[in-house]
């Protein structure tokens, strides 16, 4: 099967959902042109990032009415936002929905949201508890936001429980001028490159661009396929909207030549944990 | 000795500042933009960087000199002004500065000093009403870092697109942008009273001062694994002195709290607060 994904790599305003939502209709519009089966847009697309004490103000369920529209645009095109998701148990959480078929298929509340240096998202928010791993009608899937990439354990595991294709929307501020690339970009090009190159996943990384307040987002979002590396890829600091080409067979001619997924044991390492709990 | 403070990529650190001016500028909801031009490299480069990102015709230069202020600073404003193809108001702040040292006859360097900076900080912001515009600031990282500036006074604006950005950083980014070359070459200097540099009033030169800089809040080094790096301990010490005496003007003044929200510690908005 193969597919075409529209990466949005857009500038959300902070705290402005009604303005998003419009931002997100038409980048659904221009991808749905350019006949794309899949639009994911960046960590908290409808929200902004740096929202701070706006956070109580623009959390909402994940079938909130201002929402409505985006999800019954899901009959045409699958669809992965970001928002701020008021939990059943009241808490925020930095989360994505994923719609497809005009419904609601899958929620991921972020795992690890940063809180050090210039981060401060557990002040705000709490964290997710679940791997996104869920079945679609492109295969399996998974999420990830943002630093939840970083997490190689996570993304490890979700390799081993079968992800063919791994969302993963950000909103990650630019640093490390030195160089023909930003050091944050490399750090990014690392961990794609190990999901895609090592653990034979797709890697669907949208960066969002803009300012909110002295954080710079740079963009330089990706398709990154596991034969041919990058497929597609987004400007620096630049809004744009980036459409790849996934192709499952790619998925399984990798995990032929290259049998990490068959050689996964995860008796191993469910051994050493218990080992290490025993102890 | 290589400088270990990062040599960037000026090219793309020019067009993110570029792009950080416009949209703060923007999202605040105005178009243009006021500077307090010296003849110094700091501001020289901030006007450079707003006349690429928003177009001449919404960059408003104002010099403001003093009775003591050089003839080279007013030479190289100007030379910084035409080279972006601007003109400038030049607003003389003598007589008022004049009027109340007349008050006070006992008034010292400093204290004059502080009087200048935080008069020209007065004159900007008027201007920037009339202008309907915002006042852009050229502090640096190094002298905010150290607390080379007046609180309220160059301090004092709407944002800071050179604020990370150490003083031999700017330099490089200077000569990429075209900075007319005198004004790169000459030691930096407020230009509060004949002969003034910022070296000579630091204890230390920018090389040697970023590098400090560098390692002691970049690289997060303790001023002995300074010291080991081959810079002078006493100076490793002055210039951990300055940063912690200095700190006061980087944050806002403390709020005895009395309520349930207090502003700054559980008052939390984004600059860019949309409602």
């Amino acid at each position: 099967m193969t597919y075409t994904v529209a990466l949005a790599q857009i500038n959300p305003l902070c705290g402005d959902i009604a303005a998003n939502v419009a931002m997100h209709r038409m980048c659904i519009e221009q991808a749905l042109d350019a006949h794309a089966d899949l639009i994911v847009f960046p960590e908290l697309s409808l929200t902004g990032y740096a929202l701070r004490d706006q956070t109580l103000t623009v959390m909402r369920r994940p079938g909130a009415a201002e929402f409505a529209p985006l999800v019954e645009s899901s009959r045409n095109i699958a669809i992965c936002a970001g928002f701020v998701e008021e939990g059943e148990d009241g808490i925020p959480y930095n989360s994505a929905f994923f719609a497809d078929g005009g419904a609601l298929v899958h929620v991921h509340r972020k795992i690890y949201p940063p809180t050090h240096g210039m981060f401060e998202e557990l002040r705000f928010f709490g964290r997710g508890r679940s791997l996104s791993v869920f079945e679609t009608r492109f295969g399996c899937m998974g999420i990830v936001i943002c630093r939840d990439l970083f997490h190689m354990l996570e993304v490890s595991t979700m390799a081993a429980l079968g992800v063919q294709l791994l969302l993963a929307p950000s909103a990650m501020p630019a640093r490390g001028f030195q160089g023909d690339e930003l050091s944050i970009e490399r750090t990014v090009q690392l961990a794609v490159g190990s999901a895609t190159s090592l653990l034979g996943m797709y890697v669907a990384y949208v960066n969002r661009v803009g300012f909110d307040d002295g954080l710079g987002f740079y963009g330089g979002s990706m398709l990154s396929d596991p034969e041919l590396g990058v497929t597609a890829s987004g400007p620096r600091f630049e809004a744009a909207q980036v459409l790849g080409t996934i192709d499952t067979v790619h998925i399984a001619r990798h995990a032929y030549q290259f049998p990490i997924h068959r050689e996964e044991d995860l008796t191993i390492v469910r051994h050493a944990l218990n080992e290490r709990r025993t102890q | 000795m290589t400088s270990v403070v990062p040599v960037l990529n000026d090219s793309m650190v020019a067009g993110y500042l570029e792009r950080f001016i416009t949209e703060e500028l923007h999202s605040s909801g105005f178009t243009e933009a006021s500077i307090a031009v010296s003849g110094g490299l700091d501001s020289a480069v901030v006007l450079k960087l707003a006349c690429d990102a928003l177009g001449t015709a919404h960059v408003h230069p104002v010099f403001l000199p003093y009775k003591a202020s050089s003839e080279e600073s007013r030479r190289d404003a100007g030379a910084i002004v035409s080279a972006c193809g601007l003109a400038w108001t030049e607003l003389d702040i003598t007589a008022m500065a004049d009027a109340y040292v007349a008050l006070e006859p006992g008034i010292d360097r400093l204290r004059t000093g502080n009087l200048l900076a935080r008069l020209r900080m007065a004159v900007i912001f008027d201007q920037s009403k009339k202008e309907h515009s915002l006042v852009i600031g050229t502090s640096n990282k190094s002298e905010l870092l150290v607390g080379y500036s007046t609180w309220y006074g160059d301090m004092a604006c709407a944002m800071m697109p050179i604020g990370d950005l150490y003083k031999t950083q700017v330099r490089s980014l200077a000569a990429f942008m075209g900075v007319p070359q005198q004004i790169i070459e000459k030691p930096p200097s407020a230009d509060l009273w004949t002969g003034q540099t910022d070296e000579a009033e630091i204890g230390v030169t920018y090389d040697t001062l970023d590098q400090v800089l560098f390692l002691l809040v970049d690289q997060r080094l303790s001023p002995e694994e300074v010291a080991q790096q081959g810079f002078e301990a006493g100076v490793v010490r002055a210039v951990e002195r300055k940063i912690v005496s200095s700190q006061f003007k980087r944050v806002l003044p403390p709020i005895a709290k009395t309520s349930q929200r207090t502003v700054a510690t559980d008052f939390l908005y984004p600059r860019d607060w949309c409602t």
